[in-house]
């Protein structure tokens, strides 16, 4: 007998258990593919130039990964291989030897092994290539990310492979070297037994998941962050993967002890099925909780990034054009000159270009930290001290105030007009740089700081700019060591016209910033590009990663569906002869729901608020501090990732009710 | 009116692969009063697992009717079709299709959960049945975890647990010793005291000795069949004995 012998008969082995190989081999291609993918990450332009720590980053998904395969893989492979018991025992029955039955498992694990990996790593590059394209067409970035792969990728992504699979043909192996062929024949009927010490399984998994939430609560920079984040996850992941095992167990059980629920057609056929794989169940309901978590994670924290950065964007820069000159080597005529040539200058540039201003404000000021003690605004002696803030005061002269809000004041020389953002101070008079202002309460749409509820702000609006002039000079007479600010001017406008005019207006503007030496002009259109071409890889390779695992997602819960079904269509066949009908099998197929549906995508939730800690630890590295903005983003996609599961969860059940029915 | 009547019964396989065919029914039949203990008896191949799984629904004829109380089985509707299977039928399964996920207690229980029986009710009737049987004590076992006989006992408490109008065994002492059959035999000559009407497919001319009646089946066909009078058990067992060795130009087997 010789190589070409069992070569042949492990091909038609594999064959005659289509039913078992096709999903296998496709899922195992799967979770190739997806190592492969993230592994080609690695060689990523973006990913090794940006950041060190977006490499390290990267490193850990590929680690999360390959270790994700290996459990997959060997699981999956066990499952089918108990299927196999009874046909690998009768070859022994019929005299095939020890070794020579390992030569056939050996040819099946090669032939297996290695479809599994070229169409794996064939799927990755496809899927790569075509992914990159497709997002960068789609995502429109200042930057376009190329994907790339090398040798050292495919040589990982085969050691994997390799690995893996000598692995699953020694379990193989072993499975069949030391059992008796009594025990073969009857191996593939026999159900599945809990777990040696499930208790211990279950405090363990708890002990696993305190310990990564543990992690995650406690980090307090984000550099730590980016280090734990790894140990985290793995805790995560183990912890798991031993909650479904020994969690899952030991619900079903005490669901089947419930008679007045278990002697019901549906519960009785789907509970009694789950408990008949309740370890394959089990790995399958982790499987689908820890890929829905990395969506989930991913997909939410790349939309905070992107949603919060619209946000800062929006809150730093009201206005579309921004334009403000410092005014401390000037006189304040000659400012004034600025202030309002420039403002001509902008309409005038719109008009040439064909736009029109929208929307405007410009106003003279000089802001002054301080604090006001009775019934006086003084400079704060101890700014770097104390760890509360000063009170932020701007002064405004009245015309400029009456522009703003359209209003026609007019303020005798000892009167001003007042407004404090937390309304604590309500004295009538406040005395400034030796002036005693009698004060009117000011109209709160004229304040233009954006106090964010977080610093104190106020406003004093004065006659004249000569009063400022006064009142800045008696105040840095006070603070020693200062240089002394002057009056400054700001104007901020939006104009009409669509985005690529507004992105000539801006650089026409910038042109005229030539005329005015001491000011400085931010356009969103440019802060905004200048963003997006220094961040906008991570969004990208976010959405990226999104995708690719809700496609993981998707074939792992196919995968699932249909092995399932293909092992349970004996079952219902003898059921249907004793009496079962069509809508019992739709009514257990969907009592499974609870299962397949809620279990693992609300532990997935719990996950992603438990990640929630952490990962804020790291948006901080972007700048991005709202909770709400995340929370909004978390439960959007929250609530979008399930219904995505849920057609998913149909639509293969669906596949499921085909096979069996 | 007879409770069962099977007029012109043919059935014809087609090989998968194939254009070749295989008459396993030729043209059968008879009819069956309520109440009535029918055996069947003929050689292996002869066509009487099929005609029980078409009785039962369980496939159909090429041509030829079977009727139920009258109603010809071709018109129950597809929807109807289970429930009929779970409330008026009992079918002991020659190759005992019991089901590994089940507990033995469970795979008798099966067609009563079915049927959406009270919990209450469950465990009063399966008591009872599996005590006759003498596999009360293996209820909490799985399928893998007993023997050939004692699964047999389980399809045949299966197969009676809900009371049906017609039982329909195929084989069911065929993996029992002789005392065991003798016990089933019992139980179900019991059942059919009450009424039920039992229609069971033997190899065993003891087992078939207990029947009312004995069809004998060659080559798809009724050949020849035989009413017990009121002679006695053993007088019974010769004539059916007597009929086999000309059935088949052989000898019967005896136990
Ligand atoms: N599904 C099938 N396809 C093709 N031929 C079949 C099929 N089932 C049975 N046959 C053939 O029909 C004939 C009758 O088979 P059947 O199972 O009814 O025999 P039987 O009388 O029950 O035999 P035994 O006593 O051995 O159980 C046989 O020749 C058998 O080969
Ligand atoms: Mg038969």
């Amino acid at each position: 007998m010789n190589s070409r012998f069992f070569s042949s008969l492990a091909l038609r082995n594999i064959q005659a258990n289509r039913q078992l190989y096709i999903p296998y081999v496709l899922a195992s291609v799967a979770v190739i593919a997806m190592f492969h993918l993230m592994a080609s990450l690695l060689t990523n332009e973006f990913v090794r130039t940006r950041a060190a720590s977006l490499t390290m980053m990267f490193e850990f998904g590929t680690v999360v990964i390959a270790i994700f395969a290996f459990i997959f893989i060997l699981y999956t492979n066990s499952f089918l291989i108990k299927r196999r018991k009874k046909e690998i025992g009768l070859y022994g029955i019929l005299g095939l030897e020890k070794r020579h039955v390992a030569k056939v498992l050996l040819f099946e694990m090669l032939y297996t092994g290695l479809v599994s990996l070229g169409a794996g790593m064939l799927t990755g590059f496809v899927f790569g290539r075509l992914f990159f394209l497709l997002l960068n067409y789609m995502m429109n970035l200042p930057v376009q990310l190329d994907y790339s792969t090398t040798g050292v990728t495919a040589l990982m992504t085969a050691g994997l492979s390799v690995s893996v699979f000598l692995l699953a043909f020694l379990y193989n192996i072993s499975q069949f070297t030391f059992a008796k062929p009594v025990k073969l024949l009857k191996g593939s009927n026999e159900g599945e037994r809990e777990p040696k010490g499930s208790v211990v399984l279950f405090v363990l998994s708890l002990a696993f998941l305190a310990a990564g939430y543990g992690i995650s609560l406690s980090m307090d920079d984000p550099l730590s962050a980016l280090t734990y984040f790894f140990t985290a996850v793995l805790a995560v992941i183990i912890g798991t993967y031993l909650l479904f095992v020994s969690g899952s167990i030991f619900i079903l059980k005490a669901l089947k002890r419930n008679s007045r629920f278990y002697y019901r057609p549906a519960a009785f056929i789907s509970v009694s099925g789950m408990l008949y794989r309740m370890k394959q169940n089990a790995v399958g309901l982790a499987n689908i909780c820890i890929l829905s978590t990395m969506v989930m994670i991913t997909v939410s924290t790349t939309m905070t990034v992107f949603v919060g950065t619209e946000e800062i964007l929006e809150n730093q820069l009201p206005y579309e054009n921004n334009w403000t000159v410092y005014g401390a080597e000037l006189t304040p005529e000659e400012l004034t000159e600025s202030f309002m040539s420039f403002q001509d200058r902008v309409r005038e540039t719109a008009a040439e270009m064909g736009l029109e201003v929208t929307g405007s404000e410009a106003y003279r000021f000089q802001s002054f930290a301080g604090e006001i003690s009775g019934g006086q605004f003084e400079p704060r002696r101890d700014i770097r001290g104390s760890g509360d803030l000063p009170l932020f005061l701007q002064v405004i002269p009245v015309a400029d105030y009456n522009r703003l809000i359209g209003a026609s004041v007019s303020l005798a020389p000892d009167e001003a007009l007042f407004y404090h953002s937390d309304e604590s101070f309500s004295a009538e008079e406040l005395t400034f740089g030796g002036t005693t202002y009698r004060l009117s309460p000011a109209d709160p749409a004229s304040v233009t700081e954006d106090s964010q509820g977080i610093t104190e702000t106020a406003m004093l609006v004065v006659p004249d700019l000569l009063h400022i002039r006064r009142i800045s000079e008696a105040y840095y007479a006070d603070v020693e060591h200062e240089v002394m600010a002057g009056i400054d001017a700001h104007v901020a406008w939006n104009t009409d016209g669509t985005q690529e005019e507004k992105k000539a207006y801006a650089e026409a503007v910038e042109s005229l910033k030539a005329g005015y030496p001491t000011s400085n002009y931010r356009s969103r259109i440019a802060v905004t590009e200048e963003w997006y071409s220094m961040n906008g890889g991570f969004l990208f390779l976010g959405v990226f990663l999104g995708l690719l695992f809700t496609i993981g997602t998707v074939l792992i819960t196919y995968f699932k569906q249909v092995s399932e079904g293909y092992d349970d269509r004996g079952k219902f066949q003898i059921m249907q002869k004793v009496g079962l009908d069509r809508d019992m099998i739709r009514d257990s197929t969907r009592s499974q729901l609870v299962w397949m549906f809620l279990l693992p995508i609300a532990v997935a939730v719990i996950h992603v608020l438990f990640a929630y800690p952490i990962v804020r630890k790291m948006l901080l590295l972007f700048g991005i501090t709202s909770d709400r903005t995340w929370l909004l983003s978390f439960a959007t996609v929250v609530v979008a990732f399930s219904v995505i599961y849920f057609m998913i969860y149909r639509m293969t059940s669906k596949v499921y009710y085909g096979i069996v029915r | 009116m007879a409770l069962l009547e099977i007029r012109k019964l043919e059935k014809v396989y087609t090989a998968r692969f194939s254009s070749q065919k295989t008459t396993a029914l030729a043209n059968i039949d008879f009819s069956v009063e309520g109440g009535q203990f029918v055996a069947i008896m003929g050689e292996s191949g002869s066509g009487k697992t099929t005609l029980l799984n078409i009785i039962s629904t369980l496939d159909d004829a090429t041509s030829g009717e079977v009727y139920l109380g009258g109603k010809p089985l071709s018109s129950i509707r597809d929807k109807e079709m289970s429930a009929f299977r779970r409330s008026t039928l009992g079918f002991v399964f020659q190759d005992f299709n019991l089901l590994d996920n089940f507990s033995i207690r469970d795979n008798i229980l099966l067609p009563l959960v079915l049927s959406r029986t009270p919990v209450d009710e469950l465990e009063k009737r399966l008591l009872p049945i599996a005590e006759n049987l003498g596999i009360a004590d293996l209820l909490d076992k799985y399928p893998y975890e007993v023997s050939g006989g004692q699964k047999q006992r389980t399809a045949v408490a299966r197969a009676l647990i809900t009371e049906p109008k017609l039982i329909l065994a195929d084989e069911p002492t065929g993996a029992l010793d002789s005392k065991s059959s003798r016990n089933l035999m019992e139980t179900l000559k019991d059942i059919n005291s009450q009424g039920q009407t039992i229609l069971m497919v033997t190899h065993s001319v003891r087992a078939a000795s207990f029947a009312d009646r004995v069809l004998f089946i060659r080559d798809g066909a009724v050949y020849h069949e035989i009413y017990r009078g009121a002679e006695s058990p053993d007088d019974f067992t010769d004539r059916i004995s007597q009929s086999l060795t000309v059935l088949s130009g052989g000898g019967g087997r005896r136990e």
